[in-house]
Formats: C-alpha cells, sequence, structure tokens
C-alpha cells in the first residue's frame, strides 16, 4: 500500500507536470499587465500555496483554505479536504479560483478557475511559483520582494557554510520507522546546497520508492551519518533525546557529539517561503559542526 | 460390564414440530433392541435423545439413575454412540480415529495411556482392523470405515452402545459381519440399541423390536409380533408378504401388476 | 508420530528445535551490514552465556549485533512461534484448514486501536508500553469480544459457523471506522499504512520483553491442546458424546489463541499468511493429527518468521522489504497449493 501511495503521488505529481503549464498560461494571459487581482476569492487547498498567497499578500483575498493550511495562524481553516476534495463543498464558498497541488476535475462545471502548485523540486521552481501567484492575485511587486528577501537570505546561509574536504553524511528522519529521503527530492535537493552526502541514497538507487526508501536500522547505524535531520517531531514526537535512547544508537557519531537538528515537519514537507526556515537552521547546524 | 436403559416420556420438539412424542422404552441388561419404522418415523432423534446428542423433555436412566444428573463425561463411560454419517476428519490415521474412543477415561489434555493404546490394540484385532491401523481413514473402503467407527464406540468402553443404521452403507457380507459383531458383544453382556432399515435383519438379529411412526412407538416386541403384514402396510404404506422360515421373519414385497412396489421396504 | 513410538516423537522435536535454531543462526549471522559470521555468534555468546568471550568487534558492530539484530531475530521467532500455534488452534476449533488467527476480528480491531492511537498521537509514550502497542491490542481483544458477543445473541450453540460469519461483520465494522478515521487523519496515513503492513524493523528488547511471557505462557497451554482438537475434529456433537465439554473447550481455546494473537499483533502489525499456511504446511507433511500439528507449529512458525525477516532486511539491503510482502509473496502460491491438494481430498 506503501508503495501504491507513492506511485499514485508520482502519477500526480507527472500529471500536473504535464497539464500544470497550460493552466497557468490561461491565467497570466490576462493579469500580468494590471496590479489588479483577477480573483476576489480564492480557495487553497494546498498548505504550501497557502503559505506562498498569504506572504505576498493576497491573504484578504483567501476566503477558504484546506484542513491542513493552518499556516499562517490567520488563514481561514475549513474541514475541506485537499486529499479528496468535495466539488459542492468547494462550491459552497463561491469562488473564483481554486489553488490546487494537482489539477481538478469538475471545477469547469461550476465556472471556477484551477491553479496549481506543485511539488518543486528546485528554489528556481518556488521562485516562479511565488511570481506567478503574485500576477494572478494582483501582487507582482510583493511577489518580487518576497523573492528577492529569500534569496537573500539563502544566499547569507550558504555562504556561511566553510568547505569541507571530504562531504557531511546526513540522515533526515520522516518518521520513527525510518523512512527516508534520498537526494532525488526536493528536500535532499536542498541538503545538497548545503553540501551534504546523503547516507539514503544507496537504499533507493532505482528511484523505485520514488526517493522515500525505508531504511534498514543496521545499516544506519553501521552508515553512522555526521548529522540527524528529525522531521518528524510533530508526528511522531521525536527529539534530540529519544533517538539517543534508541537500542544500539549510542554508537552513532549524530549522537555522541549531539548533531541531531530537531525541524518542524510541516516547514520541511513544505516548499514555501518558509524553505528559508528550513535552510537556515540546517545550515547552521551544518556550520557548526 | 452391563446396564439397562430406561427412556421416561421422552420428547423431543424442533423449531415447535415434535419428532419425538413421550416415548417410553427399557432396555435390559444385555438385549439388544431394534428401532424399526418408516422414513422421518423419528428412529434417529429416539437414539439421538437417548445418548443425549439433542435436548429432550422427560428422562433418560441407566441403571436407574437419571444421566441428567451425571456429568458429560461420566455419561460418556456409559454409552457409545454411532451415527449414521459420522465426521471424520479427513486424513487422520486408523489408529488415532478409534484411540478417539478413550477421551472419556482421561483429562483432555493428558495423553494417552499405556492401557488405552492396549484396549485399541484389542478393538482393532477383533474387528479385523489392525493391518489398517496406519491407514488413512480417507483410503478405507466403505465397510472398513464403519467397522473403524464401530471399533471407536467400543474404545469407548460403555455397557451401552446405541448405533444409527450401522449397516446400511455396507454390501451383504459385511453387513453381517458387523451384526455378528454386536451379537456377540450382546453376549458379552452390552447393552445395544440399533436403528435399523432392513426389517428381516432387524427381526433375525434383535432380541426385540420397536416400531416407531410419527414420533410414537407403535407395537414392541419379539419379531412375529412387531412383523406383520398388517403394521407394515399400516405404518410404512407397503404391501408385503411375511413368511417364516427356521425361526426368521422374512419381509417380502409383493410384485404388484400394475405399478412397482415401493422399493422402500 | 503416532501414540506408538515416542523415539519417532523426540525425532520430530529435535528435528523442529535444529530448525529454529538453524533459522535464528542465519538470521543472527547475516544482515545488511558486513559483520564476520563468527563475530556475531561469538559476541551473541559473550552477552547470552555467563562466560566471557572476545568477539574482536568494534564497539559498533558489538551494538549492532546485541541491540538490533538479536532483538529482531528473538522477535520473529516468537511472533512466527504465536500467530503459527494460534492459527493452528483456529483451524483445528473450526474445523477450517483455511482458518487463520485474524478469522474473529483481531486484525480489524488491532488495526482500528493502532489507527485511533496514531491519530491521537498516543505513540512513542515513556513508560514500558507504547501507546499504539496497547491500543492495538485492547483493540484485538475487543473485536474478538464483540465477535463472541455477537456471534453467541445469534446462535445458542455458539456454533463454528455463526461464530465466522459475526467476525465477518465484526471485521468490517471495525475496518469501516478504521477507514474512516484514517481519511479524515490523512497527515498519519503514512504511519497507519506502515503498521499494516507488519513488520519487525524497529524492533528491541523492550518488544521481544514484553510478548515472551504471554508468548511462553500460552504457548505452552496451546501445545498441549492437540489431542482436545483432535477430539473436536469428529465434529461439535460426536465430540460431546465422547465427553468433551464443546462449547466451553471452544471459548477457553479462542480465548488462549486470540490472546496471542493480540500479543503478537501488538508488536509486530499485521503480518499476513503466517499463521494461515504454517500450521497447513505441517499438517501437509506431518499428517492432521493436532497433536502433531500444534506442537510442530511453534517451530515451524518460528523458524518461518525468523527467515522471512531475514529476507526482508537483506534482498534490497540497505532498504527494508516489508515483511508482510515476503510472507504474502511465498503465503500466496502457497495457498493456491493447499486449495489444490485439498481440493483432490
Amino acid at each position: 500500500m506503501k508503495i501504491r501511495s507513492f506511485i499514485t503521488l508520482a502519477l500526480l505529481a507527472l500529471l500536473a507536470a504535464a497539464c500544470g503549464s497550460e493552466a497557468q498560461e490561461t491565467v497570466t494571459g490576462d493579469t500580468s499587465t494590471t496590479e489588479e487581482s483577477a480573483f476576489t476569492r480564492i480557495v487553497s487547498l494546498n498548505p504550501t500555496a497557502t503559505e506562498m498567497l498569504f506572504a505576498i499578500g493576497a491573504g484578504d483575498l483567501v476566503v477558504a483554505v484546506d484542513e491542513f493550511s493552518y499556516y499562517p495562524p490567520e488563514a481561514p481553516v475549513t474541514d475541506l479536504s485537499g486529499w479528496d476534495p468535495n466539488i459542492e463543498a468547494i462550491a459552497g464558498f463561491e469562488p473564483d479560483l481554486v489553488v490546487t497541488e494537482s489539477p481538478m476535475e469538475g471545477l469547469d462545471a461550476i465556472d471556477v478557475e484551477n491553479h496549481v502548485i506543485s511539488a518543486a523540486t528546485t528554489l528556481g521552481d518556488i521562485y516562479a511559483q511565488i511570481t506567478e501567484l503574485g500576477g494572478i492575485t494582483g501582487h507582482s511587486d510583493d511577489a518580487a520582494t518576497l523573492v528577492t528577501q529569500m534569496q537573500t537570505d539563502i544566499d547569507a546561509v550558504l555562504s556561511s557554510i566553510p568547505e569541507r574536504e571530504e562531504a557531511l553524511t546526513y540522515y533526515h528522519e520522516l518518521d520513527d520507522t525510518l523512512y527516508s529521503v534520498t537526494s532525488t527530492t526536493f528536500i535532499g535537493y536542498v541538503y545538497d546546497l548545503l553540501g551534504l552526502r546523503n547516507v539514503a541514497d544507496p537504499a533507493d538507487a532505482d528511484g523505485a520508492a520514488y526517493g522515500y526508501p525505508q531504511l534498514n536500522e543496521e545499516y544506519l547505524v553501521d552508515a553512522d551519518p555526521d548529522v540527524i535531520f528529525l522531521a518528524d517531531t510533530r508526528c511522531c514526537a521525536q527529539t534530540a533525546e529519544t533517538v539517543a535512547a534508541r537500542p544500539g544508537w549510542d554508537q552513532l557519531t549524530a549522537v555522541q557529539e549531539g548533531n541531531i537538528v530537531e525541524l518542524d515537519d510541516d516547514v520541511v514537507s513544505r516548499w514555501g517561503p518558509r524553505v528559508v526556515e528550513f535552510i537556515e537552521v540546517a545550515g547552521t547546524a551544518v556550520a557548526g559542526i | 460390564m452391563s446396564a439397562t436403559l430406561e427412556s421416561h416420556d421422552l420428547s423431543v420438539r424442533v423449531d415447535g414440530t415434535p419428532l419425538l412424542r413421550s416415548t417410553s422404552l427399557a432396555v435390559d441388561a444385555g438385549e439388544w433392541v431394534s428401532i424399526i419404522g418408516p422414513n422421518g418415523a423419528g428412529k434417529s432423534t429416539l437414539l439421538r435423545a437417548l445418548v443425549g446428542a439433542v435436548d429432550a423433555d422427560g428422562d433418560v436412566l441407566v441403571d436407574g439413575e437419571s444421566v441428567r444428573s451425571m456429568k458429560r463425561m461420566e455419561r460418556a463411560r456409559l454409552m457409545s454412540w454411532v451415527p449414521q454419517i459420522p465426521t471424520i476428519p479427513s486424513t487422520i490415521r486408523v489408529f488415532d480415529y478409534v484411540l478417539l474412543g478413550r477421551t472419556p477415561h482421561r483429562h483432555p489434555l493428558a495423553a494417552e495411556r499405556p492401557e488405552d493404546v492396549g484396549v485399541v490394540k484389542n478393538v482393532l484385532r477383533d474387528l479385523d482392523l489392525h493391518h489398517l491401523s496406519d491407514r488413512e481413514m480417507d483410503s478405507l473402503s466403505g465397510g472398513e470405515r464403519q467397522r473403524a467407527v464401530v471399533a471407536r464406540a467400543l474404545a469407548q468402553s460403555t455397557p451401552i452402545i446405541l448405533l444409527d443404521e450401522p449397516t446400511t452403507a455396507l454390501d451383504l457380507g459385511h453387513q453381517q459381519e458387523v451384526l455378528l459383531l454386536l451379537d456377540r458383544l450382546r453376549r458379552d453382556g452390552r447393552t445395544i440399541v440399533t436403528t435399523m432399515h432392513d426389517l428381516t435383519l432387524a427381526g433375525q438379529f434383535a432380541d426385540r423390536l420397536v416400531l416407531l411412526a410419527e414420533g410414537e412407538v407403535k407395537a414392541e416386541g419379539g419379531a412375529i409380533e412387531v412383523l406383520t403384514e398388517k403394521n407394515i402396510a399400516d405404518h410404512y404404506r407397503a404391501d408385503v408378504r411375511i413368511t417364516h422360515e427356521n425361526g426368521a421373519v422374512l419381509v417380502v414385497p409383493r410384485i404388484r401388476t400394475q405399478e412397482s412396489s415401493p422399493d422402500d421396504h | 508420530m503416532d501414540a506408538r513410538p515416542t523415539t519417532a516423537r523426540f525425532i520430530w522435536l529435535v528435528a523442529g528445535v535444529a530448525f529454529v535454531f538453524g533459522a535464528a543462526t542465519l538470521g543472527l549471522v547475516l544482515g545488511p551490514t558486513d559483520i564476520s559470521s563468527w563475530g556475531t555468534i561469538v559476541e551473541t555468546a559473550d552477552r547470552l552465556t555467563p562466560f566471557t568471550f572476545d568477539s574482536g568487534l568494534s564497539e559498533t558492530q558489538k551494538s549492532i549485533v546485541w541491540n538490533l539484530r538479536l532483538p529482531r531475530v528473538a522477535l520473529g521467532l516468537l511472533v512466527g512461534a504465536s500467530l503459527a500455534t494460534a492459527g493452528a488452534t483456529y483451524q483445528g476449533v473450526f474445523r477450517n484448514p483455511l482458518a487463520d488467527p485474524y478469522l474473529l476480528g483481531v486484525a480489524a480491531g488491532g488495526g482500528l486501536g493502532a489507527t485511533v492511537a496514531f491519530v491521537n498521537d498516543w505513540g512513542n509514550g515513556e513508560g514500558v508500553f507504547d501507546g499504539v502497542q496497547l491500543a492495538a491490542f485492547v483493540g484485538a481483544l475487543l473485536a474478538v469480544a464483540l465477535t463472541w458477543i455477537v456471534g453467541v445473541a445469534g446462535d445458542r450453540d455458539r456454533s463454528a459457523a455463526s461464530l465466522i460469519l459475526a467476525g465477518v461483520a465484526v471485521a468490517s465494522f471495525f475496518t469501516a471506522l478504521q477507514t474512516f478515521l484514517q481519511q479524515r487523519n490523512t497527515e498519519d496515513i503514512r504511519e497507519i499504512y506502515t503498521w499494516f503492513l507488519g513488520g519487525l524493523t524497529t524492533s528491541g528488547w523492550s518488544e521481544v520483553l514484553q510478548l515472551l511471557p504471554v508468548a511462553v505462557v500460552l504457548l505452552l497451554v496451546l501445545s498441549l491442546t492437540g489431542r482436545t482438537l483432535d477430539i473436536m475434529a469428529v465434529g461439535d456433537e460426536e465430540a460431546s458424546m465422547l465427553g468433551l465439554a464443546v462449547p466451553q473447550v471452544r471459548v477457553g481455546l479462542l480465548v488462549i489463541a486470540s490472546l496471542l494473537t493480540a500479543a503478537a499483533v501488538a508488536v509486530s502489525g499485521l503480518i499476513a499468511f503466517v499463521g494461515l499456511i504454517v500450521p497447513h504446511a505441517v499438517r501437509l507433511i506431518f499428517g492432521s493429527t493436532f497433536r502433531v500439528i500444534v506442537p510442530l507449529s511453534i517451530f515451524a512458525g518460528a523458524g518461518f518468521l525468523a527467515l522471512s525477516d531475514l529476507a526482508a532486511r537483506t534482498i534490497l539491503t540497505p532498504t527494508e522489504i516489508p515483511i508482510g510482502v515476503i510472507t504474502a509473496f511465498f503465503g500466496a502460491p502457497f495457498f493456491i497449493f493447499i486449495l489444490r491438494t485439498t481440493g483432490r481430498r
């Protein structure tokens, strides 16, 4: 089932890539030149898009967001599902635009536009998505400012990291059953920027797990990563202490030297403006090793 | 090893339908009583009520003592039962199957004792099954299997044995074999109750016949008294001729000229 | 095998122990990391015996052997023995070779319990017992209890058929609740799926110590009940005429087997097919008397699951294959084989 869900996700991502550009074109076509928003009632079913909309000052146009779009706190959270959305429930908010992670069918029937913010693979993707959202909501200038600020902040972090002869190794934990990410994912890409080497890469060399392999515990202890990033502090209540208390983990360099970085699951799994926060926390930790 | 068996006003109802009405019966120690009657008369039900396999009103007494006050184990040491269609586990070996008869003589979790194994071996030899001891029940012929089921009842070492149609599945030779075995057991003092379809055989072997119809005892006594043309015409709706030959009562269907006789004799 | 030659039974006992020992040794010696086989054995002897041996392994390797490999092997043995023996008991009680220990709702109840725990973040508790394990255990027992109540309400004689039907109904009901909860809490879906596939991936000594006392006691009790199951094989009516208190015995055996299953499920999730195919394989090879099937299922189940887990952690090293995939991969073809051979009879 695990594997199947990943296949589904991957297919959705492909679809998004295939159809997304088309949708964006039609939308940006008539609004690029004015600072007037083409849309006044936006429903966002994508927590990342919600964060982006609020960060560029378009939050007042947002009338409803999905159950997981609880950041920023002022976002109008509803019990709409981003996973399995109900068109009728969406229509109840009388939106003129629905932002989703993958293209949504059925919106044509109620004459509502769909804008897709699909999973980013690079920082460039994120900047482009923010710029697009700025364009269609009449906040182009705010979007440009945000992108510049993000670039500046990220550059500052990256330049603070010292050069090393041999790259540090890391393990990024998604949950306490040792699911991890490889370098092919966006998260892995971020660690690449920080000059780290992923110990999970051999676990999904053929990409069969779509970059999300489950690691063998024995292998992990043997691989002995220099730093451990915990992206399961919310879901699974993991902390540096619980990791150190795991049987056999006291042998790990990262445990012995205190190089366990607690991250916010949400910040890491979303590719919105808060990616800066992720890079800052991770980068600061790496710079200090 | 012998005991008397009595029933007092034994009645069985299933979903409001009476299958057995207030049947009273007394079987002496060492007596063989055969219950006869047409299909649906309640023969099997009577046997099951006697052995306690079906809930019944009234009472069953063994040596004058009510089985109601007995524990299941105790009752199983007094009465054994050979059902008409026994449930036989698919790949069980003959020896293990017969050994099940020793159940009431030991704790259900305990291993069989040497004496249990001894009893089983004796029974297998008595019934000429010892050479099949390691065979699976599935692989036996109908006659061999029937003997194995009887063997299980014998291994139970009870003074009373109830057998539901013990000869139905068997050919003539095997019928005779089983009946002669029961005859020998009776001579040893065991009390035997059977149901039988074959009236001639029933009359020939049993000490006494009980004719059951519509859940009631209609006639009771020796073969000569019970197996009359009238009784059989009344209760079997069969047209038969009764002849007596060397002390045996023969029941022979009459061949009618216009329609064939019912073959259910 | 038969009642007569005790030497034959002794030989099978020795063979069973040898199989378990062999599987455990393989599980200990082989693994995703390259540690000398001899070293793992010496290290284990050093830890498990009062004597001191020098394995020559590094501290990390010693820790891997003692903290990761050994408990996983041990838990595999215990869970396998528990599921297989519970399965053998269920098959005997229901006189159905296709019965498995999840038949009366243990899986659905455990699944609902675990889901409730994940949704409410009860996991990773500080106490001896993990919230998810406890919830799965309680959920599994609740489901069986409900099955029992429903089954008995429908049929005073508590026949096997009415219990199985009640089990199907209760399992559907619990599965519906579980799916509803899961859909309402999609953020927990990964944890839930992982649990449902079952596995020993992050098992340590604490899981072993939780299951050990329960499993040892209940397995000992069940290993004595083979003869009782043999009596039950002739049907409720005839077994009762042989002096067996069938309804009471059935409750007792099902309670024990369900407790054992629930305890195994609590620490390892839902591992499919073990409880079905292991006792059946034993039956095919050694004949259908339960006084042989039940004790041999203990050994066969232990060895089978230890080997399955070995495959799960080494085939695609360094990633894990869910153990349910391994057991089902071998289980499904075997299932077809069972159907073919039993169909012939």
